[in-house]
């Protein structure tokens, strides 16, 4: 593979990222080329010493979104940290799926029931006072309040746990990528011809 | 499985020597690169995510020097938090490789190099 093909290959691979934090990588994997030719290597034998470029940036990739999950913990950082994961491989898919399914299905009605405590804690707050309940006017009052409390705790305790779970997916995931098996053994189905 | 254990083993201490290099001085990966292929077999591009993610963690931090001859060159040095992860990692490897160590020159007999290696 030549410089411009490793490059070419890699500029593919990272597209998704901030654009500065790809301009970064290449220029890190451009001066590696620079250096190498210093040295007297050939193109070919710097790009096969690399590894190959597509993996690379799958790594490069999953860095970035574990980074950014790191950094703000919401919905679209988590699902890009795990997708970043299932597709570096490290995290069987199909292994994961079902169980993931159950799971995030789980958590989602869970939120939809704390939701619906709120309102109906809000509608008995504003609508009770006016049935004449049995407790007196009050009774509703704090009742709702109490529903809608609860509903707040719950949901606040649902993210955390939300939180964690994808914590410990992230973590068991980079336990388990492989980081250095293709500058090892170059992957078959990733491997390009012509270097020998 | 020779060839897992290896992988896992090489995958642990990757970042370990690392930081291990940087003590000595700081460096530019290229060098970096070429040392731990040197010395661990490891592939040269995958030092780029590795010191993107000790970056992001803190463990280094970068500087650029201007240079004689071309660009620029982009140097690596040890953070604190660098430093102390490297203290307690070569503590964790020391008594790591002195268990495996003690329980490998029990069991195994004097004649040990059998030319069959892992």
């Amino acid at each position: 593979m030549t410089r411009v093909e490793f490059m070419g290959r890699l500029r593919r691979g990272l597209a998704g990222l901030p654009p500065a934090a790809q301009e970064e990588i290449l220029a890190d994997y451009d001066t590696h080329f620079a250096d190498g030719a210093a040295e007297g290597r050939s193109e070919a034998e710097v790009a096969a010493a690399l590894g190959d470029p597509g993996r690379l940036a799958r790594e490069l990739r999953l860095e970035a979104g574990l980074k950014r999950w790191e950094e703000a913990r919401n919905p679209s950082s988590a699902a890009g940290a795990v997708m970043a994961l299932v597709g570096l491989g490290a995290i069987d898919i199909l292994i994961l799926l079902p169980l993931l399914t159950g799971v995030v299905s789980a958590i989602a009605g869970l939120y939809v029931a704390v939701i619906a405590v709120f309102i109906s804690g809000g509608g008995i707050l504003v609508a009770g006072p006016f049935f004449d309940p049995p407790g007196g006017p009050l009774f509703p009052v704090l009742l709702g309040l109490g529903l809608m409390g609860a509903s707040v705790t719950g949901a606040a305790l649902l993210t955390i746990i939300t939180i964690w779970l994808v914590n410990g997916l992230v973590w068991f995931g980079r336990l388990h990528y492989r980081l250095i098996k293709p500058a090892i053994q170059p992957e078959p189905d990733y491997s390009e011809r012509g270097l020998s | 499985m020779p060839e897992a254990i290896e992988i896992q083993l090489k995958k642990g201490v990757l970042a370990l020597c690392v930081l291990a290099l940087l003590e000595r001085g700081d460096s530019y990966a290229y060098e970096i690169a070429s040392h731990m292929a040197e010395a661990v077999d490891m592939g040269e591009g995958t030092v780029y995510p590795l010191m993107r993610r000790m970056q992001s963690d803190g463990l280094v931090e970068t500087y650029m020097v201007e240079s004689a001859s071309g660009p620029s060159r982009k140097y690596y040095r040890l953070t604190d938090a660098g430093r102390a992860s490297l203290a307690s990692q070569k503590t964790e490897w020391d008594a790591f490789v002195r268990a495996v160590n003690g329980i490998l020159e029990r069991e195994a007999p004097p004649q040990a190099e059998t030319g069959e290696t892992a």
